[in-house]
């Protein structure tokens, strides 16, 4: 016999005081009971467990009767049910694409976890993790970043380990001989009225291939080997003109684009009239936004494939995975 | 026997010479690495990359940070063979 809606909503009211409690009932509510895998006219109390247990294994006291007040019941697996955590919210353990950062900076993304020398470390960019090289090892790394709330000692996950430091184009020369030379050009300019002035830029070795830093949990139980959204990384990747990507990152969460240029030479600004050169990187089309720097970017075989840290309003620039490996002794 | 020498040097100097010829032409990766330096230069170049047009062949892309008539000018179309295509990228920042 079919029930009408109110009489099964009566039947769960007086019921789910008792449902609840039950091993493995993570919620009650009314549906329609589903027989064999195909939806019956029958309205039912249905209650959701974290796994389906054969009776035979379950205490009377946890079995989910068959009806209730002659009400059938259905009872459903839907896997242990958790508040949905904003990635800029604490997370432990915390996994990849969450917010991370030194606590002098305000945010980024924790990209993944990585080895070296058998032991366990987050892997996000330099300007993330190593305030764009004023930074030292040992420094604190809060998760969330300051940006997002995370303060010292409180969300303190980790400590600087290392970072590939980077070279900014152009800082102003300290040399004295070139200072007197401009000092006197600049002279002769104001004199004959010129608008024009010099100055001198130290013209050193530039070429950065990577942003990227690592740092130490401080126990390893506080992160997770996986990327939120993505998973387990399946192993490492490089990327072609062409391949399929998608990254997990703090500010865009999940997001996908393609390779659309390879071997690219880039000038990056890092804030007022700080600026550095990559060479041989990728670049996609606009997938991110301040804040997923450091975010793990994935092929769709979910390979490693490259360290996401800059971009402009139609464009991701992503350092490959091979470089930033190699530069800072890495594995998986 | 002189004449023997000489040929063989004839045909050595002509091996050579078509050697030359055979010489592999400079890949795109190449001639991009050789001119980036120069475009970097330019008013609101931000950066030079390899990408692939619509009809899949590779091509050399510049990127502007806005639209900069003087720099497009300026700029190539075709470089030692490669077409070169210019693209508004807007200034990358570190996120």
């Amino acid at each position: 016999m079919a029930h009408d809606l109110d009489s099964v909503r009566a039947a769960l009211v007086k019921s789910r005081g008792r449902l609840l409690p039950q091993t493995n009932v993570v919620a009650t509510g009314v549906g329609y009971k589903v027989t064999r895998g195909r939806k019956t006219d029958a309205l039912s109390i249905v209650c959701s467990v974290t796994r389906k247990v054969a009776l035979s294994q379950l205490a009377p006291r946890d079995q989910v009767p068959s009806t209730i007040d002659g009400i059938p019941t259905d009872v459903v697996a839907t896997g242990v049910i958790r508040a949905f955590q904003e990635r800029t919210s604490r997370h432990r353990p915390a996994p990849g694409g969450v917010s991370i950062g030194h606590r002098d900076i305000t945010a980024g993304t924790l990209g993944c976890l990585v080895r070296r020398g058998g032991q366990l470390f987050i892997l996000s960019n330099n300007h993330v993790l190593a305030n764009s090289n004023d930074a030292i090892r040992g420094d604190a790394i809060l998760q969330p970043g300051p940006v997002d709330g995370g303060s010292f000692p409180g969300d303190h996950i980790a400590a600087l380990e290392d970072f590939v430091s980077i070279a900014f184009l152009e800082p102003p020369s300290e040399c004295q001989f070139a200072g007197g030379v401009i000092t006197l050009l600049n002279a002769g300019c104001r004199l004959i009225g010129s608008k024009t002035r010099y100055r001198t830029v130290n013209i050193q070795a530039t070429e950065n291939r990577v942003d990227a830093a690592i740092a130490r949990p401080l126990d390893p139980t506080l992160v997770k080997n996986e990327i939120l959204e993505i998973g387990a990384i399946s192993g490492l990747g490089t990327g072609s003109l062409g391949t399929a990507i998608k990254k997990s990152g703090r500010t865009t969460g999940l997001t996908a684009g393609e390779v659309v240029q390879v071997d690219v030479t880039v000038n990056v600004q890092y804030g007022p009239g700080q600026t550095a050169q990559f060479s041989d990187q990728l670049l996609a089309g606009p997938m991110s936004q301040g804040g997923d720097s450091g975010s793990a970017v994935l092929d769709n075989n979910n390979r490693l494939i490259g360290l996401l840290f800059a971009g402009s309003e139609n464009s991701t620039i992503i350092n490959r995975i091979e470089h930033v490996f190699s530069e800072l002794g890495l594995t998986l | 026997m002189r004449r023997a020498v000489a040929a063989l040097l004839l045909l050595l100097i002509s091996c050579t010479a078509c050697a030359g010829e055979r010489e592999m032409p400079a890949t795109i990766y190449e001639v991009k690495a050789k001119h980036t330096p120069r475009f970097l230069a330019l008013p609101g170049v931000v950066s030079v990359g390899v990408g692939r047009d619509a009809g899949g062949v590779d091509v050399i892309v510049i990127g502007l940070d806005r639209a900069r008539p003087e720099t497009q000018a300026s700029l190539p179309t075709q470089l030692e063979g490669y077409t070169v295509r210019v693209q508004i990228i807007g200034a990358v920042k570190a996120q």
